[in-house]
């Protein structure tokens, strides 16, 4: 179900909030969907329990897991806008940082690379 | 907040002129998985040995569940298990009077666990242990750890001989407890990966002495390798704060550095007018780039 890799530089519990995000964000999983419990999925994967109990706390700490009694962590159902901007804009980080990244080695600049921003925003959304 | 389960203050330990280890101060919290990372002779065995009290301390203390490591009452023994890296198993007996023997010493040895674990890792009972494996030999000597299920699991280079399935099985019992109490573990292995599956805070000793400990997670996101590519060349004696290895060549410079963070790079990129590509570093690099 997901990929972790315990030699990547990124943390093994990164890599599980990033792919759970990434599947609820594509509707992959649904509202409702329970997820494997943190003792199996440890299991499958051979790695430390604490180590996916830290990946689901923080999916619960962003709103997208809910915790049940007794029974394994489920998708929450979506509520649009219920987690405060700052925590939906940290969400992108990742992105603008690569973004910028790339517009510097491309040795793009500001001015232009915000004119593409607003054109693709202006796109999709009006 | 109840102490630690195992503290050290200043732990070291000579050998006449020789320095094995010092000024080593840290904690286990229960439920820690601490794996010591070092080069050959950095001194793992000697500080797993000297924080038990199996060899006194020459400078300093520890401390295991509350007792000085040289006085340790037998009920606190009793919640220890311990696989050195040679094994002390008694080579003119076979497995199954072994883990008869071993058994004898403790009140709480669960049969039905070993003769589980017995079954499950193929290890052979009926021979002298002595026509045993290296490996074989290995997965008796944590059965005899194992049994009486200790909170505090001490491993030196536990499963070097091990093949890649039975590691797993291995680490896989690392975690099976009873629900009310919780394993702590400290061990040293030369094999990374399985360092970071299993453990959750690294220790990695240089020189006999605690170069890093931390989180896992925390020194994977706090090394990393910078490829910095320039406008203009690169000062000949260029390199920056933290860095822990450097290599220029011309107007491109890798660096491995420490205390990273993001907005490091946005400014280093500004002040350099460079491009920067981070790479995050698996344990290994990072050990590497640690030991330079």
């Amino acid at each position: 179900m997901f990929i972790l890799n315990p030699q990547s530089g990124i943390p093994i519990y990164r890599q599980l909030v990033a792919q759970v995000t990434r599947l609820i964000a594509g509707g992959q999983l649904a509202a409702g969907t329970e997820l494997p419990s943190v003792r199996e999925l440890a299991e499958l994967h051979a790695v430390n329990p604490m180590t996916i109990s830290k990946a689901y706390a923080l999916l619960e700490s962003e709103g997208l897991l809910e915790r049940q009694r007794g029974k394994p962590m489920r998708v929450a159902a979506r509520r649009r806008g219920q987690a405060p901007l700052s925590q939906r804009l940290q969400q992108l980080d990742r992105s603008i940082t690569d973004l910028v990244l790339a517009a510097r080695q491309l040795e793009v600049g500001k001015k232009e690379l915000l004119a593409r921003l607003g054109e693709k925003w202006g796109d999709d959304h009006e | 907040m109840s102490e630690p389960i195992v503290v050290a203050r200043g732990l070291g330990k000579s050998y006449g002129q020789r320095t094995a280890l010092t000024g080593i101060s840290a904690d286990i919290e229960a439920g820690d998985v601490v794996g010591v990372l070092g080069k050959n002779g950095a001194g793992k065995t000697t500080l797993l040995e000297t924080l038990l009290g199996f060899s006194p301390p020459t400078e300093g203390s520890a401390r295991v569940f509350g007792e000085d490591c040289l006085a340790m009452s037998a009920a606190t023994k009793g919640r220890i298990g311990f696989v050195p890296q040679q094994d002390e198993l008694l080579g003119m007996l076979s497995g199954r009077q072994q883990l008869a023997v071993t058994a004898a010493f403790h009140s709480g040895w669960d049969h039905a666990l070993i003769d589980r674990l017995v079954n499950e890792w193929a290890v052979p009972l009926d021979r002298r242990l002595q026509t045993l494996s290296v490996g074989e030999r290995q997965k008796l000597s944590v059965l005899t750890a194992l049994g009486h299920h200790p909170e505090l699991l001490v491993l030196d280079e536990p499963v070097a001989s091990l093949d890649p399935i039975a590691r797993r099985q291995f680490l896989a019992e690392l975690f099976e407890m009873p629900e009310t109490k919780a394993r702590t573990v400290l061990f040293s292995s030369h094999i990374v990966s399985d360092l970071e599956r299993a453990a959750n805070k690294v220790w990695i000793i240089k020189d006999g002495r605690l170069h890093w400990q931390g989180e896992i997670d925390a020194l994977k996101e706090s090394v990393v390798r910078l490829h910095i590519r320039a406008r203009a060349p690169l000062p000949s004696g260029f390199s920056i704060p933290d860095a822990l290895a450097v290599r220029v060549d011309g107007t491109a410079a890798t660096v491995a550095m420490s205390q990273w963070r993001e907005e490091r790079g946005e400014a280093l990129a500004r002040s350099l007018d460079a491009a920067i590509e981070v790479e995050p570093l698996g344990l290994e690099e990072i050990f590497v780039e640690l030991n330079r």
